[in-house]
C-alpha cells in the first residue's frame, strides 16, 4: 500500500490530502472541458469546411465511402462543387438542399432526424436509457434485499433433500 | 470426375449428420453405449469428409479444372498459385464449403476433447446440436451453395479468375480464414448453451467447459476483423481501414456480443447470477454470425463481399429463424431454473462495473445492427432509399467507445463485492492524474476536439491503471516471496494468467482504440499533380517524381509510379503506388504503397497515370497512428493466448505474513 505508517495522525493527513488531489483532478478536468467547448476564434479555413461537409454526403459511384474519402471522378467533382458552393457563400444547409434534390435523400450518410429517420437516432438513446433504468432498479432492489437470507423455497428445498438423503 | 467425388464427400458428410443425430438421440433414450459410439465415429466420419470435398475443390482449382462452374469463375490459368489455393475462399460457394471443414474440424476437437465425459447429456445433446448445424450447412454445399456444379456446355478454355480485389494482397490467405475460424467458433458454446437448456443443468458447468473455446473463437474473430481491416487499408486505396461496410458491421455484431459474453460469464462463475442473460449472449452470438452470413452473401445490401444473388438468402434466414426460436423457446421453457437468488451488493464492484460494461456493449451492437439493416427496413416499408454510414455510426459509437475505455481504466482496480470509496480513490489517484495530464496536454497542443482528447486521455488513465495494478501485485508478490523483480513479475503472471492475459488484450484494444482517435483527427489528403522529376510539398514531406515503369504478366498489367520522399533533404526511400488492369475486369485497381512509421504512415496512391503531357496525379495520405492498430492487434492475440494458459499454481511451502498476503489477495485474486 502506499501509506503504510501506523500513526493514526499520519493516516488522516494522507486521507485529506486524497481528497484534496482528487478535488484538484475534478477542477482540473472540469477547465479543460470548458477550454475544449469554448467558441474558437476565426472562421473555419474552406479546406477544412469542405472536408467537413464532404464527409457526409455518399460517393453516388462507390460502394459505402463518402465524397471525402473516394478518389473516383465523381467524388472529386463533388468535392470541387462543395468547395466552390462555400466560397460562394453557402450555407451547409443550402448545400445539403443541393445534393439531396441531386442524387435524392440517400446521398445523406447520415440519415435527417425528421420523419423515419427520427428511429435510428432515438431507438438507441432510448435502449440506453431504459436499460440504465433497468440497472438501476436493480440496485435499487437488491439493496432493500436482506442479504443472504433463505427464502421459503430454498428451505423447503434443503429439506426435501434432507428428508430424501435420510429416507 | 472431380465434381463428383466433391459431390459425394458432401453427401457422405451430411449423412454422417443424420446418422450421428440419430443413432446419439436412440442411445440417449435406450441408455445404449454402443448406438451412442457409432454416433461419436459419425463424427469423424464427417471430419474426413469435410477434408476430403476441400481437398478436391483445392485439387480443383490448382488443376485448373475449368468443368467445374467454380473454378471457371473464381480460377484462370495465370492466376499465382496463392490465389489458386485462396480461391476457395473467395467466392460464396468455395467459402461455405470452408465454413462446413472448419465446423467439421470444431466439432471433431470438441468431441475429442469431451472423450471421457462421453456418456453425459449435456455432452451427447451438445454433439447433437452441432451435427445439426453441420447438417444445415452440408445440406446448405450440396443445394443452393455447391461448388462442384459443373459448367453448363463444355469447359472453357480458360477461367475467369478470382475478382481483382481478391487477388492482389497476400493478406487473402488469412483474413477470411482467421474470421472464418472465430465465426465458427461459436458453434461451439452455443450448443453447449442449448445443451445445458435441454438436459436442465443449467448450472456454470456448460461455461466452465466452454470458456476456452469461447476465448479462442473471440481471439480468432478478433484477429480476423483486424486483419480486415489491414487488408482494407493496403489494398483497397481509399487510406482507410474501416468503411463500416455492411459486412464489416457483421463480422463486429458477434464480436460485441462475444466480448460482452466474455465479461459477464466472470459475473455467473463468481455469483451464479445472470443465467438468462448470459445464454441470451451466447445465442444471440451464434445467431448475429447467421445473420451477417445472411446480410453479406444474400445480396440483400450491396457491398464489396457480397458476392453474389442466390437463393441461399432464404435459406439462412429460416435458419436464423429456427435457432433463435429454439434458443428462446428453451430459455422460456426453463425459466423456473434459471432463476438465480444472487444480488450484487455495490454499484462500487467489478459485477457492478461488468453489468454497464454489458449494457454498452448491447448498446454497440444495437447500433452497428440497426444502422446496418435500417435501409433495408425503410426500403421495405417505404420504398424510399436511405443511407446510414460513417457520419451516424461515429456519432452514435463515439461516446459509448468512451464510456468503454471509462469502464477499462476504472473496472479492473475494483475488487469484487463490494470496494471501499477510501482504497478506490487510493489505487485510481495516481492513473486518473496521468490521464487527465494526458487529456489537458491533448487539448493544449495537439487539437481541441473533446472526443480525441478524452480518448488519449482515457486510454492514458486506462494503460497506468493496469501498469499500476501490475505494479503492485508484484511488489508484494516480491516481498512475501523474498525474490528479484524479475522473478517476482514472472510468477505474478504466471500465478493468474486468466487476469493478466485479460489486461493485455485490454492494453492491445485501447493502443486501437487511441490509433483509431488519432488517425481520424490528425489524418491529411492531398492530391499532387506532379510532372517528371517535378516535386512537391506536403507536410514537410518533398515527393518527386522519378519515372514509371510497366510490368505484364498473365495475371495482370501493372503500372507504377516511382515517387521518392524526402524529410529535411534527408531521403526516407523510393515507393511506388501503381495500379493494375486485370484481364476478366475492365475496373482498374489501384494499389497503395504505404510508407509505414511509427508516428504516421505515409499513404500514396497512384490517382491517374502518365498522361499526354507525362503528369501523374499522385494521392498523398498523411495517417497518423495507424501501425498502432496492427500492434494493439498482435497484443489482443498475445493477451487471449495468456489467458488461455492454465494457473501455475505456487509451490508448497510458500508463506506469507500480515499485510503483504492481505495486499497480494486483494490484488492478484481479484
Amino acid at each position: 500500500m502506499e501509506s503504510r505508517s501506523s500513526a493514526p495522525t499520519n493516516r488522516t493527513q494522507s486521507k485529506s490530502r486524497v481528497r484534496i488531489s482528487w478535488i484538484v483532478l475534478a477542477v482540473v478536468v472540469i477547465g479543460a472541458f470548458t477550454f475544449s467547448l469554448w467558441p474558437r476564434s476565426g472562421p473555419e479555413s474552406i479546406a477544412s469546411h469542405t472536408a467537413r461537409l464532404s464527409r457526409e454526403f455518399r460517393c453516388v459511384d462507390c460502394e459505402g465511402l463518402s465524397v471525402a474519402e473516394s478518389a473516383t471522378a465523381s467524388a472529386r467533382a463533388a468535392r470541387a462543387d462543395i468547395r466552390s458552393r462555400i466560397t460562394d457563400g453557402e450555407s451547409d444547409a443550402e448545400i445539403r438542399a443541393v445534393f439531396i434534390d441531386r442524387y435524392g435523400e440517400s446521398v445523406l450518410l447520415k440519415p435527417r432526424g425528421d420523419g423515419i429517420g427520427i428511429i435510428v437516432w432515438a431507438l438507441p438513446i432510448l435502449l440506453v436509457i431504459l436499460g440504465g433504468a433497468g440497472l438501476g432498479f436493480a440496485f435499487a432492489r437488491w439493496r432493500r434485499q436482506p442479504r443472504l437470507d433463505a427464502s421459503a423455497e430454498d428451505e423447503s428445498l434443503v429439506a426435501k433433500e434432507r428428508d430424501g438423503t435420510n429416507g | 470426375m472431380k465434381a463428383t467425388l466433391g459431390i459425394l464427400a458432401l453427401a457422405f458428410g451430411g449423412g454422417a449428420c443424420v446418422v450421428g443425430i440419430t443413432s446419439l438421440l436412440l442411445g440417449l433414450q435406450r441408455k445404449n453405449d454402443a448406438l451412442l459410439a457409432v454416433g461419436r465415429k459419425c463424427v469423424a466420419v464427417l471430419l474426413v469428409s469435410a477434408l476430403a470435398a476441400v481437398g478436391i475443390m483445392e485439387w480443383a482449382l490448382v488443376s485448373h479444372d475449368f468443368t467445374i462452374r467454380y473454378v471457371a469463375e473464381n480460377n484462370a490459368r495465370s492466376t499465382p498459385l496463392l490465389f489458386t489455393i485462396t480461391g476457395l475462399w473467395s467466392a460464396l460457394a468455395g467459402s461455405i464449403l470452408l465454413w462446413v471443414l472448419i465446423l467439421s474440424g470444431y466439432i471433431g476437437v470438441t468431441v475429442r476433447h469431451f472423450r471421457k465425459r462421453a456418456s453425459e447429456p449435456l455432452v451427447i445433446w451438445a454433439t447433437i446440436v452441432m451435427l445439426g448445424v453441420a447438417l444445415f450447412f452440408f445440406l446448405l454445399v450440396l443445394g443452393p451453395a455447391n461448388p462442384f456444379r459443373l459448367v453448363a456446355g463444355g469447359a472453357p478454355l480458360d477461367g475467369r479468375g478470382p475478382n481483382p480485389l481478391l487477388q492482389n494482397h497476400p493478406l487473402m490467405a488469412f483474413h477470411p480464414p482467421m474470421l472464418y475460424l472465430g465465426y465458427v467458433g461459436f458453434t461451439v458454446p452455443f450448443a453447449f448453451a442449448m445443451s445445458s437448456l435441454i438436459t436442465g443443468s443449467v448450472g456454470e458447468g456448460w461455461l466452465a467447459d466452454t470458456r476456452r473455446t469461447t476465448l479462442i473463437a473471440w481471439g480468432f474473430l478478433s484477429l480476423g476483423i483486424i486483419l480486415g481491416a489491414w487488408w482494407s487499408y493496403e489494398v483497397l486505396g481509399w487510406g482507410g481501414y474501416w468503411a463500416w461496410d455492411p459486412v464489416e458491421n457483421a463480422s463486429l455484431l458477434p464480436w460485441l456480443t462475444a466480448t460482452a459474453f466474455i465479461h459477464s460469464v466472470m459475473v455467473q462463475e463468481r455469483r451464479a447470477m445472470l443465467r438468462v442473460w448470459n445464454l441470451s449472449l451466447v445465442i444471440a452470438t451464434f445467431c448475429l454470425t447467421i445473420l451477417g452470413t445472411f446480410l453479406t452473401r444474400s445480396g440483400v445490401v450491396n457491398s464489396v463481399h457480397a458476392f453474389s444473388e442466390s437463393s441461399i438468402g432464404l435459406w439462412l434466414l429460416v435458419f436464423l429463424g429456427v435457432c433463435a426460436g429454439a434458443g428462446l423457446a428453451l430459455i422460456a421453457w426453463r425459466g423456473d431454473r434459471l432463476r438465480a437468488p444472487g444480488r450484487i451488493d455495490s454499484m462500487l464492484s467489478r459485477e457492478a462495473a461488468f453489468l454497464g460494461n454489458n449494457l454498452l456493449f448491447v448498446a454497440f451492437a444495437f447500433v452497428v445492427l440497426l444502422g446496418t439493416v435500417f435501409p433495408l427496413i425503410v426500403e421495405a416499408i417505404q420504398g424510399k432509399q436511405l443511407s446510414v454510414g460513417e457520419p451516424y455510426f461515429n456519432r452514435m459509437t463515439i461516446p459509448l467507445g468512451l464510456a468503454l475505455l471509462f469502464l477499462m481504466a476504472v473496472a479492473p482496480a475494483l475488487p469484487w463485492r463490494a470496494a471501499s470509496g477510501d482504497v478506490l480513490k487510493r489505487r485510481l489517484l495516481l492513473p486518473a492524474w496521468v490521464g487527465t495530464a494526458v487529456m489537458v496536454l491533448t487539448l493544449i497542443f495537439l487539437d481541441r476536439s473533446l472526443p480525441t482528447a478524452l480518448a488519449f486521455g482515457l486510454g492514458a488513465f486506462a494503460i497506468a491503471g493496469i501498469m499500476r495494478e501490475t505494479f503492485m501485485a508484484v511488489k508484494s508478490r516480491r516481498s512475501a516471496d523474498k525474490i528479484g523483480w524479475m522473478r517476482a513479475t514472472g510468477r505474478t503472471l504466471a500465478g493468474n494468467p486468466r487476469r493478466y492475459g485479460g489486461l493485455t488484450v485490454h492494453l492491445g484494444v485501447v493502443l486501437i482504440a487511441v490509433a483509431i482517435a488519432g488517425s481520424h483527427t490528425f489524418g491529411t489528403k492531398q492530391e499532387i499533380r506532379l510532372a517528371k522529376g517535378q516535386s512537391a510539398e506536403v507536410a514537410g514531406y518533398t515527393f518527386t517524381y522519378v519515372g514509371s515503369s510497366k510490368s505484364v504478366t498473365g495475371q495482370k498489367t501493372t503500372l507504377s509510379t516511382d515517387i521518392r520522399i524526402e524529410q529535411g533533404g534527408k531521403s526516407l526511400g523510393t515507393y511506388a503506388p501503381s495500379v493494375s488492369t486485370f484481364p476478366n475486369s475492365n475496373q482498374a485497381i489501384g494499389t497503395p504503397s504505404v510508407r509505414t512509421g511509427v508516428l504516421r504512415d505515409i499513404y500514396l496512391t497512384l490517382v491517374s497515370s502518365p498522361n499526354k503531357t507525362g503528369r501523374v496525379t499522385i494521392g498523398v495520405g498523411i495517417n497518423p497512428m495507424v501501425v498502432w492498430i496492427w500492434f494493439g492487434g498482435a497484443l489482443l492475440a498475445i493477451g487471449t493466448i495468456g489467458a488461455l494458459l492454465p494457473s501455475v499454481r505456487r509451490r508448497p511451502g510458500f508463506r506469507v505474513t500480515g499485510e503483504a498476503e492481505v495486499e497480494a489477495q486483494s490484488v492478484s485474486v481479484s
